[in-house]
């Protein structure tokens, strides 16, 4: 009797556990389709084609690298036609081994969004440049007019009272083409259909790490490596370099990461709220909530503007700042002048 | 996983609830000056400016952990 109970109970114990498994694997499967989060997050990252609205064109080159050599492919199709690759769950695998390559540097849809704000730049700069030249000391106007604007704010508002001396000068390219392939950047996704590459990651974070670059090379150049070495004890005495040495470091790293966390977040979070909002629409289907929806989202469409404008002059600020705080009081200029 | 949903949504409430008392008494510490010294609105905006994204920036931390913790 005892033995067919403790059977009946291993029984039911097996069951349970069974079904648990069951409801899992469905639970997670719901999750993974139907997850409106990620459905946002998925709409808002980075593509392996170039997408713009509805368009979506198989344009952009794959590059691989696996196994100690780079396999180059004109796009998607060529690559799945060769063989050699093919395509599972939107990654590349191994058509025969079925796993990811060591290296995908393959050109995605943000990287030909950052080409396009390039190309779009340089022929402006172009324009510009040959407009000034033939209009001489006359009265600029046009588009030269609103470039020679831009360049004057950024010289005189943002590099000039952060940065001292000859840096200034030599940085002064560097702080406009900062802010104004970002703003481009940012401006680009708010075209209809549009991508915004400043809201991926990767892309902040690589301006961030040039802004790391730019900041310690400048402050190493203009104050010399010791008074870079002696700025990490931040002005305490020596024997709080136990203490200080480590903060400094961290603040180092700190900064650049706090500027891509920056403009990484509130480019995303505009988009997210724009889409939530959209999502509403579908939820409630109703004629009546729409035009409050649509008016909403048109208000946000409009302040997504403003902080488009804004996180271009605060990532330019920053590292404007982040340059004079770290050449310091060391300067050459100062130094002459004790 | 609720209760993880739950503690993100709480956690982002309470971020926002931070950043927010921050950058208003600086825009309300902003307004004072300028109203005070109006000759120096210029340089106090762009300092405010400066200052509030210092702050949002410590809010963004803790909202993309937030969103981290509800994916």
């Amino acid at each position: 009797m005892s033995k067919n109970n403790t059977q009946n109970e291993s029984l039911k114990q097996e069951l349970t556990e069974e079904v648990d498994a069951i409801k899992h694997d469905l639970e997670e499967e719901v999750q993974t389709e139907d997850n409106p989060v990620n459905e946002i997050l998925d709409g808002m990252g980075d593509h392996d084609v170039f997408s713009w609205g509805p368009l979506h064109l198989d344009i952009l080159p794959v590059i691989l690298y696996d196994e100690g050599q780079f396999h180059f492919y004109g796009n998607r199709e060529s690559m799945e036609q060769s063989g050699e690759y093919t395509t599972e769950h939107h990654h590349i695998v191994d058509a025969n081994t079925h796993e990811t390559p060591d290296l995908d540097l393959s050109i995605t849809n943000m990287v030909a969004f950052q080409w396009i704000a390039m190309i779009l730049l340089a022929v402006i700069f172009f324009t510009v440049s040959r407009k000034a030249k033939k209009n001489g000391s006359n009265p600029p106007k046009g588009i030269q007019n609103l470039f020679e604007s831009v360049i004057v704010f950024v010289r005189d508002d943002v590099v000039k009272p952060n940065i001292t001396g000859k840096a200034a000068d030599r940085l002064l390219p560097y702080f406009f083409i900062l802010f104004l392939f970002i703003l481009v950047l940012n401006l680009m996704g708010l075209l209809p259909g549009g991508h915004t590459a400043t809201a991926t990651l990767g892309v902040s974070a690589a301006l961030a790490i040039v802004a790391f670059f730019i900041i310690n090379y400048t402050a190493m150049r203009e104050s010399g490596l010791k008074a870079w070495f002696h700025h990490l004890l931040g002005g305490a005495p020596w024997w709080l370099g136990f203490l200080m040495i480590p903060i400094e470091i961290a603040s180092l790293f700190i900064k650049p990461f706090s500027l891509t966390i920056r403009l990484f977040a509130n480019m995303v979070a505009g988009h997210t709220v724009l889409f939530s909002l959209m999502g509403l629409l579908f939820l409630f289907q109703s004629i009546i909530i729409a035009p409050a929806i649509v008016g909403f989202a048109t208000f946000i469409n409009l302040l997504e503007l403003l902080v488009a404008f804004l996180q271009a002059y605060i990532f330019t600020m920053l590292t404007a700042i982040f340059v004079g705080l770290a050449v310091g009081e060391h300067s050459h200029d100062e130094e002459h002048a004790h | 996983m609720e209760l993880g949903l739950l503690g993100a949504g709480i956690g982002a409430g309470i971020s926002v609830f931070g950043a927010a008392l921050g950058i208003g008494r600086l825009a309300a510490s902003a307004l004072e000056a300028s109203g005070r010294q109006p000759e120096a609105a210029g340089d106090l905006r762009t300092t405010m400016i400066i200052a509030a994204a210092l702050i949002e920036g410590v809010a963004f931390f803790a909202l993309v952990i937030c969103l981290l913790m509800a994916l």
